[in-house]
């Protein structure tokens, strides 16, 4: 529990940071009794897990935060032995059915289902509904996004769901529908730096305000990020300078070095090596959509404002494509054809242009 | 039953009797016997009659049979039945009979009876012989009837019948007859009859002669049986003769042939019908191959220096037997090798050259490889047989495990010796070789590298047959089964097959067989069935999208339809069917797909504005959406798309230069290196404390926790001893231990290959992170890996012997409620060595005295005596002193027993002592 991300984290809503007023309107969902299926969604690192803990703490005391692992074990009908990790304390259960992979539907009709169907022994004295916490969604399948929606409304006296995810965008209408969604924005770079800056008094460190601000914005505001890239930059060299370099993770670079041999160079032969790139990519566990969308923001800074439009409306298609497919480097790859053709073509005329 | 038998041996005077009888009998030899049932009894009795008339009319429906009962009526039908099928109802055939006897006996008349007959042989001699079929047994008394016989054949009527010779008072008018005396002197004449196989069932006759007033007098199932009988002989008769008569068609014409005698004799055995032309026309001679002259020379070339082994040894007496033989065959062969040094004079050279020594050739074993249907089982078999081997095969019919593989080997290498010294020696032909276990093929290995056996293995064989190699064959065939075709369509049948020749042949047979006679063009390229399921490699398919179709070259021939075909191919239409075709007749579409993908970037493109790529990848984006849609909502209606794919890449990239082309392993390699990146974080997380676990998923470990953790552990430390650390950098250090264990991180020490000892992070999280081409992070060095490792490894005991304490403390305190007073011994550190005197000893070994508690766990006050449980150190100390003893605390030695522990005797020595 060393870890500055781990160390300094609010187990309260009262000790929230930031988005103060949302922190309160969740304090009063809990206090008035009704409390309803939650979405929470918002982009990584904005807290929405944090959030979520402290409501739970809210609901049910510091008996939450005592959490255990399970090694669970579903059937499917198959007779598939599906084996799955939940974290649980004595209220909640916090699941990941992304992990069970395709047979995700299994893991939600029967684990979910045995823990909604057992009710709260002491119901007086404690609130009469547990929680399930369902993480990462919107990597559900449409099968057990669609198994989810009966038992949402069946087990409604016993259990309430909290579903977590990044984007609204892969959930289902039906479920939305269920439940109160709940956006946890990204906090704005101040409110990063002030939390950097609370984070390092309170370790007896000075951090000066424009390190504060650069870690801020090199991390997108992803406030995991941030707090991670300033420890490392403390391991790094103590007493801070300003203008100290802030390490990065490895596949950003790597993503960057790919869009600028995008740039430099079309040709197949280019465009081979850019394959090589993907895959490289791909093999490290970086979703294909966030390979889409680095590139696209570095290729967007490289060329012509004239081609932007085009190019991110290139992008959206190819990255619809990658959700239907399912061979993310074939989608990419096409992506990446396509950007060197329409650039090559842009410049080749650019500089007919200019000889004639 | 035998009452009916008996008659048969009686053969008196009853031909004067019923003269007119046996007249209308003679006639029915030829027809079936209806009209001997023209009998005064008809009125009298209608059911036997509609019986009779029923089986030999045939006819149901000319019964009139009006006042017969119904049961009656019935009766003939099931008859009726019997007579077409033998076999079919005897139940019904056993009611029938019943209601036979039954108007039998209730109305015959006594002169058909067997016992009239029985009083009537004896007033008038008579004589009978009956001959069984197997041996005929004679008899020649007067008094006694033989009617062995008779009784067989009624019991078994299908048996070949039995000739019955009537003895005749005057000698036949008409034809030969034997004259015999019997013992008392009377002469008989015995006609001699052709007993032919049609006229053998006369007994019946013999019935109807006595029924003569008109009762039925053999039973109908007798009568009904031979009927059958007499069709089905004459059924089969007839198949026979038409056999015959279409082999002698076609005798003829294979003797023309260089068929040989025996396969002649075969043919002529076996039905037209039966046999496929393949195997028919399949050569049995050396000279009859068609393959390669080349290939079959190098094979026996090859199978014929073993004989200076084989037969030079085991057949000591005749060397010359097995060498004459080829000579002879290849004389002319010979003859051409002598006068034109061909290329296979040279490889037979190279391989008598190469003779090991026990002049044995170099090579163990023969390859035969090649596409199907060119004839490389053939040739081995025929090559083997005519260099005088004992063909053994083994072939993927048999099952192929190692054990059994090398059972079969050894009974075809060593049963030689056991057989006589006429016996060929084996050679053995292992067929089908591609599909069998790698198990197997290692056995194979294994027994070549230690016997010096003979075998000829065969697998397939490549052997580029010219296509006009056959067409005489294909030419001769046809004419041979009457149909009529020209060289222009036969070429266009190879080609169509592929130059498969038992494709070839197949598909003429089914023309044949559909009652074609005549072969042209049109009808080859019509028909579907000589197209064989082209199942191509993948590497040629590949090949094919991505090379132009060649201009072939112009055929001697010159027919137009090859002309044709050859414009066909080179226009778009006739192009995007032949790969469609291709592309849908492999299965491995998703493997074929992939290949495309890793190949057509390395393709000469000429292609500067990149479109033809950009296509090219839409198409695959959109195979791959079609194939998710197979796969997910099982639409298999869709997977007739997928090959177009194939055939767009032919249009866009295929170029008339031969491609290169890799085998695709990017997809696999991606995924295999997918899955060691998933399994290293998965075993990170499996360990790590449920407070962070719930924190961190496997997305985010990756994207952005991973890599600033590693940057995390690698602090700046001197290498230097940690106790020479300052209290900083002992805290540093402590607090990477701490992020260490918390993210399930380790050092573990690994050797290089090159023999360098490091330590590496387990789980090898490093691999994650790290991508190539990137400057290399700063490492920790050797020594501080160490170090962290030693110190994790420490820690990670200590905070488990934590957790233990923590956890027996607590039950502790649970049990006795007294946590107050426990907490400070269990801290106590243990006693010093100069501690180790008897009195301290004594002092702590003093029982504590445990306050008593209820079952509830409540302290139990004691009435009489003060509570116990107060009692200090000072209290404990004088209660040991005074249990023990002074005397002994104060003695120089003690021992103390020490379960396990050999040194338990101590002695406190001083240094005085020992100066």
């Amino acid at each position: 529990m060393s870890l500055w991300v781990d160390k300094y984290r609010p187990t309260s809503l009262a000790k929230l940071d930031y988005h103060k007023d949302q922190a309160n309107q969740l304090r009063n969902l809990v206090q008035c009794g009704d409390f309803p299926h939650l979405l929470v969604y918002g982009p990584s690192g904005a807290g929405k897990k944090t959030r979520i803990m402290c409501v739970l703490r809210e609901l049910y005391g510091a008996g939450v935060e005592k959490l255990r692992i399970e090694h669970q074990s579903v059937t499917a009908p198959s007779k598939k032995k599906i084996e799955i990790n939940t974290i649980a304390s004595n209220y909640h259960l916090e699941v990941n059915p992304g992990d069970a992979g395709n047979s995700d539907r299994v893991v939600i009709q029967e684990l979910i289902k045995t823990v909604a169907q057992s009710q709260q022994i002491q119901s007086s004295t404690q609130r009469e509904f547990k929680v399930v916490l369902l993480t990462e969604v919107d990597r559900l399948t449409k099968d057990a996004q669609h198994a989810l929606r009966r038992t949402m409304e069946k087990y409604m006296a016993t259990c309430r769901l909290v579903l977590c995810c990044n984007s609204t965008s892969k959930v289902i209408a039906p479920i939305r529908s269920r439940c109160l969604a709940v956006r946890v924005p990204l906090p704005s770079v101040e409110e990063v730096c002030s939390v950097l800056t609370g984070v390092c008094r309170k370790e007896g460190l000075l951090l000066p305000p424009e390190l504060a601000k650069q870690i801020a914005e090199k991390s997108g505001r992803n406030l995991r990020r941030a707090l991670l890239m300033c420890e490392a930059c403390r391991v790094q060299q103590y007493p801070f300078s300003a203008d100290q370099d802030i390490p990065e993770t490895d596949w950003e670079v790597y993503l960057r070095e790919t869009a600028n041999a995008i740039v430099s160079q079309q040709s197949p032969q280019r465009l081979m090596e850019v394959r090589t790139r993907l895959y490289e990519l791909l093999t490290h566990c970086i979703p294909p959509e966030i390979i889409i969308k680095g590139l696209v923001t570095e290729l967007l800074g490289n060329c012509d404002g004239h081609l932007k439009a085009e190019v991110a409306q290139m992008a959206a298609y190819y990255e619809h494509r990658l959700q239907l497919g399912s061979k993310a480097i074939y989608h990419l790859e096409a992506f990446v054809a396509k950007f060197m053709a329409i650039y090559k073509k842009f410049m080749e005329d650019g500089l007919d242009n200019f000889m004639f | 039953m035998d009452e009916y038998d008996e008659m048969y041996g009686i053969e008196d005077d009853f031909e004067q009797q019923f003269a007119d009888e046996l007249e209308v009998m003679a006639e029915m030899e030829l027809e079936p016997p209806h009209p001997a049932r023209v009998s005064g009894f008809r009125s009298k009795m209608p059911a036997p009659q509609t019986f009779e008339d029923a089986i030999t009319s045939g006819d149901l429906a000319s019964k009139t049979a009006g006042a017969a009962a119904l049961s009656k009526t019935l009766g003939p039908s099931c008859d009726e039945e019997e007579s077409l099928t033998p076999k079919a109802k005897k139940r019904k055939h056993d009611v029938a009979k019943k209601l036979h006897f039954d108007a039998l006996q209730d109305d015959i008349t006594p002169p058909s009876s067997p016992e009239v007959y029985g009083n009537s042989e004896g007033t008038r001699p008579g004589f009978t012989l009956s001959l069984s079929p197997d041996g005929p047994p004679v008899a020649m008394t007067a008094s006694v009837l033989d009617i062995s016989g008779l009784a067989t054949l009624q019991e078994s009527p299908k048996r070949v019948p039995t000739a019955v010779c009537r003895a005749r008072k005057r000698p036949p008018a008409t034809g030969d007859y034997i004259t015999v005396t019997d013992s008392m002197g009377n002469r008989v004449y015995l006609s001699k009859k052709e007993d032919d196989d049609n006229k053998a069932p006369d007994p019946r006759f013999f019935r109807n002669s006595q029924n003569a007033l008109g009762l039925l007098a053999v039973p109908i199932e007798v009568l009904k049986e031979q009927v059958a009988d007499r069709r089905h002989r004459q059924l089969v008769e007839d198949s026979q003769r038409l056999t015959e008569l279409l082999n002698r068609g076609v005798d003829p014409e294979l003797l023309l042939d260089e068929v040989t005698e025996e396969e002649d004799g075969e043919t002529a055995d076996e039905g037209v019908c039966s046999r496929l032309w393949v195997d028919r026309f399949a050569p049995q001679h050396y000279i009859e191959l068609l393959s390669d002259d080349f290939t079959n020379r190098c094979l026996l070339k090859w199978l014929k220096l073993w004989d200076m082994v084989v037969f030079g040894r085991e057949r000591k007496p005749r060397p010359p037997a097995p060498e004459a033989r080829p000579t002879a065959a290849n004389a002319q062969n010979q003859n051409q090798a002598q006068r034109f040094k061909t290329k296979s004079q040279i490889t037979e050279e190279i391989l008598e050259a190469e003779l090991d020594q026990y002049k044995r050739p170099k090579f163990k074993v023969a390859l035969l490889s090649g596409p199907p249907g060119l004839g490389k089982t053939t040739l081995a078999h025929i090559i083997a047989r005519h260099a005088g081997y004992n063909v053994v095969e083994i072939n993927a019919s048999d099952d192929r495990s190692a054990e059994l593989f090398q059972k079969r080997i050894d009974t075809a290498t060593q049963m030689q010796s056991v057989l006589g010294a006429n016996e060929k020696p084996n050679c053995l032909v292992i067929d089908e070789i591609d599909g069998a276990p790698s198990a197997a093929i290692g056995v194979l290995l294994a027994t070549l590298s230690r016997k010096d056996s003979r075998e000829g293995e065969e697998s397939a064989a490549l052997l580029p047959i010219c296509i006009f190699d056959r067409l005489p064959l294909l030419l001769v065939m046809p004419q041979r089964q009457g149909m009529k075709t020209d060289t222009g369509s036969l070429v266009a049948l190879c080609e169509k097959t592929d130059n498969d020749i038992r494709a070839c042949i197949n598909t003429l047979q089914f023309l044949h067989g559909r009652g074609q006679k005549q072969l042209d063009q049109r009808v080859v390229s019509s028909v579907c069935v000589g197209l064989k399921d082209q199942n191509k490699g993948l590497f040629s398919l590949w090949q094919e999208i991505f090379q132009l179709p060649r201009l072939k070259r112009k055929r001697i021939g010159g027919d137009v339809f090859g002309a044709l075909e050859e414009a066909g191919l080179k226009d778009g239409a006739q192009r995007l069917q032949h790969i469609l075709h291709l592309a849908s007749s492999n299965g491995e579409h998703e493997k074929l797909i992939q290949g495309l993908f890793d190949n057509f970037l390395a393709m000469k493109l000429k292609d500067p504005g990149l479109a033809g790529v950009c296509a090219g990848l839409d198409w695959l984006c959109f195979s791959d959406h079609v194939n998710e849609c197979v796969l997910h909502g099982q639409n298999y209606s869709l997977m007739r798309y997928l090959p177009f794919l194939p055939a767009a890449f032919h249009f866009l990239f295929a170029a008339n230069s031969v491609p290169r082309i890799s085998y695709p392993n990017s997809h696999y390699e991606a995924l295999t290196k997918t899955q060691h990146t998933k399994n290293a974080v998965v075993a990170m997380l499996a360990e790590i404390p449920p407070t962070i676990r719930s924190r961190v998923c496997q997305n985010n470990l990756c994207l952005e926790v991973l890599s600033l953790l590693l940057e995390l552990i690698c602090p700046k430390l001197r290498p230097v001893n940690p106790q020479l650390y300052s209290t900083r950098e002992k805290q540093q250090l402590c607090e990477l231990i701490d992020n260490m264990i918390s993210y399930n991180l380790t050092y573990r020490q690994d050797r290089t290959p090159e023999g360098q000892y490091t330590y590496v992070l387990e789980p090898n999280v490093e691999d994650v992170v790290r991508f190539p081409g990137l400057p290399p992070r700063r490492q920790l060095t050797y020594q501080v890996k160490q170090l962290i490792a030693r110190e994790t490894e420490l820690e990670r005991m200590r905070r488990v012997e934590r957790a233990q304490q923590n956890r027996n403390q607590r039950v502790e305190t649970h049990s006795t409620g007294h946590s107050e007073v426990k907490r400070p011994e269990v801290k106590k550190p243990p006693a010093r060595n100069h501690h180790h005197r008897l009195e301290n000893i004594v002092k702590q070994a003093v029982v504590e005295n445990k306050p008593e508690l209820d079952f509830f766990g409540r302290a139990v006050i004691p009435k009489e005596k003060p509570a116990v449980n107060s009692a200090t150190g000072e209290d404990a100390k004088l209660s040991g002193t005074l249990q023990i003893g002074k005397a002994v605390g104060k003695s120089d030695v003690w021992f103390r027993f020490n379960e396990g522990v050999s040194n338990a005797v101590r002695r406190s020595v001083y240094i005085r002592e020992l100066l």
